[in-house]
């Protein structure tokens, strides 16, 4: 037994030495270093609620869409505006300056700006002025030998229709009169100016137009009626004519302020939110008690306007806007509604948006709620 | 976010560190399962020189038995020596043969059970030396792994103790204490598997020794009744 227990023991002995000796600690499993993802628990308004702006800016209290730079203003721009056509005929320009120099009162200069697109309007009112009216289309007239026809044409019929129109033109004949006598009272004389010019803007506007292109159509087909191709070439030239834009990169929203954090375009920002809405209905259903159980249900629909102070507190007596009634059963819904209003009455909501919270109207339908 | 202390990454797992880490209940299974683990070798290493011995001495005792020698001859070598096995049996009966005649008992009747009888006793002694510690190992083999697995529940309760303590579930935290945990039922495992295939090895060998030594007493008895018939025969006569 003695030897047994021997070689046993010298077993274990030499097995445990063995083993601790030679089992070391397991080496550590290599885990790849995951990186956290970082999530961000967004409310729905942060979709649906953006304020322009630039989307890698920084946050900032007050929202600012990003700087715009005003497009250079090229010499001589080959498209114009909208135009899809590109046309070789540089854009009239206006016809501003050379009118200024020639009647040397610089305030009537503003109202021919504001006309150019009705140029035979104004043209035909005022007496002395017509020529800088025509001069428009005299500068055409090197480019294209066809044009001045129909401009004239265009001119010519106008002008007699116009004519009749006797009210307008007084005044202006009088206060052209007067500028031209008096330099000094040309300051009152555009305020006065401008006002007529206006009335008879929309009208003769369109009436004034539509001849024109027909006029103009007709008589370029009878001139060189060989080439329909001209045609397009002709309207090009036309709506050249008739362009008084200038040749620019277009407008943009001007912001002079550094961009803040935002989305491409404006979302509806101060709005409340669909989870604010849902919640002041809820809220509002909680505390309303439904009328029951009664007839006419149209009356029972009852809208109730109440406005708010900016801690949430009521400012005055909800009023009912719309349903209810007098007596009846209209009355004691509109009364619910009011009393619900007022029962619920500090209001929380989001203070930043106070300008959109401050006058509230809600509608109270009891059919909603069964 | 705060940062919680997690357990120290570096901690050894080897095995020596398994073990100073686990609790005292763990320790004292450990060490116990480690004490019936070498016993278990002793037994067998015990039992397989044992049996080695005892076919060596049956495999010579037939040699020399069924060689013609004269019984008488082979009583006189063996009767002082310290005999195992067959020759225990041998002598048993010899002695009871030498006790009858040399007392000059003259009825045989009794004496072929008495002989018989003393050939029983010397071969269940013989038995009980040979599987004797043999249940020890049939215990181990079953009882081992409960044990280990005892360790094992009591280390996992205090590490989940522990756990709750230190108010942090990850992975590292947790690991230890479950790996040290398990180191008793291994060490269960590790003292009941060759429990389990030492005894049946054992036991098939003890019986199979059994099996000769029935036989060779089945065998001299008969001899024996013969010779008993022969004398009674021949005092008649």
């Amino acid at each position: 037994m003695r030897a047994g227990l021997t070689t046993s023991v010298i077993l274990h002995a030499v097995a445990l030495g063995f083993g601790l000796l030679s089992l070391k600690a397991p080496s550590a499993f290599d885990v790849a270093d995951v990186e956290s993802l970082p999530v961000d628990i967004v409310p729905v308004s942060a979709l649906t609620q953006i304020q322009e702006g630039d989307k890698k800016a920084t946050m900032r209290d007050k929202p600012a869409p990003t700087p715009t730079k005003r497009p250079d203003i090229v010499a001589d721009a080959q498209k114009t505006g909208d135009n899809s056509v590109d046309t070789d005929k540089p854009p009239t320009p206006e016809a501003k300056a050379k009118p200024v120099q020639s009647s040397s009162a610089p305030p009537p200069a503003p109202t021919p700006v504001e006309k150019p697109r009705e140029e035979d309007v104004p043209k035909p009112k005022e007496a002395p002025k017509p020529p800088p009216a025509t001069e428009v289309a005299p500068q055409p007239q090197p480019n294209e030998q066809v044009k001045p026809d129909p401009a004239k044409q265009a001119e010519a019929k106008p002008e007699p229709v116009k004519q009749p129109e006797p009210t307008p033109q007084k005044p202006d004949a009088v206060a052209e009169a007067i500028a031209a006598e008096q330099p000094q009272q040309d300051v009152q004389l555009p305020d006065q100016a401008p006002a007529p010019d206006a009335r008879p803007k929309p009208a003769p506007a369109e009436t004034a137009k539509a001849p024109e292109r027909k006029d103009s159509d007709k008589p370029v087909k009878e001139a060189s009626s060989k080439q329909a191709s001209q045609d397009k070439s002709l309207d090009d030239k036309i709506s050249a004519l008739l362009n008084k834009e200038k040749a620019s990169g277009g407008g943009a929203k001007r912001s002079s302020q550094q961009a803040s954090l935002g989305g491409e375009k404006n979302t509806g920002g101060d709005k409340l939110s669909q989870n604010e809405m849902d919640a002041l209905r809820q809220k509002l259903g909680g505390c309303w008690s439904i009328p029951a159980g009664v007839d006419d249900a149209e009356t029972l629909k009852v809208s109730v306007k109440f406005h708010l102070d900016p801690s949430g507190q009521l400012q005055d007596r909800p009023q009912v806007v719309k349903g209810g009634a007098a007596s009846g059963p209209g009355r004691t819904a509109a009364e619910s509604a009011v009393r619900a209003v007022q029962k619920c009455a500090p209001f929380n909501l989001p203070s930043d948006k106070y300008d959109t919270w401050s006058e509230i109207v809600v509608n109270f339908d009891p059919s909603d709620m069964f | 976010m705060e940062n919680i202390a997690l357990a120290e990454p570096t901690a050894s797992l080897s095995i020596w560190a398994l073990f100073m880490q686990a609790g005292w209940v763990v320790k004292l299974v450990m060490l116990g399962l480690l004490g019936a683990s070498i016993w278990t070798w002793a037994i067998i290493v015990d039992k397989l020189i044992a049996y080695a011995r005892m076919r060596i001495s049956l495999n010579r005792f037939e040699q020399v038995f069924w060689s013609g020698q004269s019984l008488e001859e082979l009583y006189r070598t063996l009767a002082d020596r310290k005999t195992t096995g067959m020759g225990a049996i041998f002598v048993a009966a010899m002695r009871e043969w030498k006790k009858s005649f040399e007392k000059g008992a003259k009825s045989p009747l009794g004496l072929q059970t008495r002989i018989d009888k003393a050939m029983d006793l010397a071969l269940t002694r013989e038995m009980e030396k040979l599987e004797g510690r043999l249940g020890f190992l049939a215990t181990i083999g079953s009882a081992a792994p409960f044990i280990g697995l005892f360790g094992t529940v009591v280390g996992i309760m205090t590490s989940f103790q522990a756990i709750a303590a230190s108010k942090n579930t990850s992975l590292s935290v947790v690991a230890p204490g479950i790996a040290e945990a398990l180191l008793a039922t291994a060490i269960g495992l590790l003292a009941a598997i060759p429990a389990v295939i030492a005894y049946n090895k054992l036991s098939s060998d003890a019986s199979k020794l059994a099996v000769r030594m029935e036989g060779f007493s089945d065998e001299f008895s008969a001899i024996l009744s013969r010779q008993i018939d022969e004398k009674v025969v021949a005092r008649a006569a």
